[in-house]
């Protein structure tokens, strides 16, 4: 799989233009970053608990999710990532990955030398604050799946995932007519929302027969989008996109 | 420990073939359901649906059939972690 470096820049820029603006400046300075773009299997680790990593990486293509392993070796996954996002963007200051970090279908990544991320934030204050917007948004959507751990039924949280998938993926062009690809599995779903896998499999029959999802191979469709909403007790202030 | 096995219809409006699991003191520790054949999962294994005390926590494993569910509900009311 190849993607021409110059589509990596431009879903970057697109991705942070939904949540800041940027002149054109700043975007020309961001097309200029060197991003090496690879391509990953399903299920490879990027970065591990522990690691040290020299560079943050784009999501090019694909899903990868942010995960943590028990003693028991039970996986939590506290976040997925969609493309256009820089999943570990904060290892430019915090040196030491607490989480590890997986594909979670086959993924284009590009990766970026923290030198060159800490040069374009020295010289541009606004890139800079957009990078730190960028991980604050990360860290509310942590703060959201928590209080949907621990308080909403899993019934709700899986609606509320749902939710946020369309909401993520429209905003970078990833999702129409309320249809998105998902090609996530009904085991990393259950370790998403802390149920088990047959749990999940009898929400998402519940979700189907309630109508509020339709699905069509790894195809979502959403015919309601307000009741879906609803069940999922989402509102999406908390991925802060740009209002104007 | 001596497990004792009692059939029951459980309202999980899913699979409704279940099975009370008692510890030797007659004491309710499991809830136990057949998973449908068509199940996407694990068809025609036995799921834990709900386990009180020591197996109260957050997993809820498939088994083959009532043996395995059997060796496994008494390695965890023998060994609390």
């Amino acid at each position: 799989m190849t993607v021409r470096p110059s589509a990596s820049h431009n879903l970057m820029i697109r991705k942070l233009e939904s949540i800041v603006s940027l002149s054109d400046e700043e975007k020309q300075a961001l097309r200029g970053l060197p991003i090496q773009v690879t391509s990953l299997k399903t299920d490879s680790d990027i970065v591990r608990v522990g690691d040290r990593p020299s560079h943050s990486f784009l999501l090019v293509e694909g899903f990868t999710c942010v995960y943590k392993l028990t003693a028991e070796g039970n996986r939590q996954i506290v976040a997925f990532h969609v493309p256009g996002d820089m999943p570990d963007l904060h290892s430019l200051h915090l040196k030491v990955m607490d989480t590890s970090m997986a594909t979670v279908t086959p993924c284009t990544v590009g990766f970026i030398q923290h030198e060159a991320l800490i040069q374009i934030c020295d010289r541009y204050p606004r890139i800079s604050a957009a990078f730190w917007r960028e991980t604050l948004v990360d860290a509310s959507i942590f703060r959201e799946w928590m209080t949907g751990i621990g308080r909403r039924e899993a019934y709700n949280r899986m609606a509320h995932l749902l939710c946020e998938f369309q909401v993520r993926l429209s905003a970078v062009g990833l999702a129409e007519d309320d249809t998105f690809d998902l090609p996530i599995t009904q085991t990393e779903l259950a370790d998403a929302i802390g149920a088990s896998n047959v749990h999940v499999n009898r929400i998402l029959q519940e979700l189907r027969a309630n109508g509020l999802i339709r699905t069509s191979g790894t195809q979502v469709n959403v015919p309601d989008w307000q009741k879906l909403k609803e069940a999922g007790d989402f509102d999406p202030l908390y991925l802060h996109l740009r209002q104007d | 420990m001596t497990l004792t096995f009692q059939s029951v219809r459980v309202a999980t409006e899913y699979d409704e073939e279940g099975m009370l699991v008692f510890n030797g003191n007659r004491r309710l520790v499991a809830v136990l359901t057949r998973l449908s054949e068509q199940n996407e999962i694990a068809p025609g294994q036995w799921f834990l649906e709900a386990g009180f005390g020591r197996l109260g926590g957050i997993s809820h494993p498939t088994f083959a059939n009532l043996e395995t569910a059997q060796v496994w509900i008494n390695q965890r009311l023998v060994h609390q972690n």
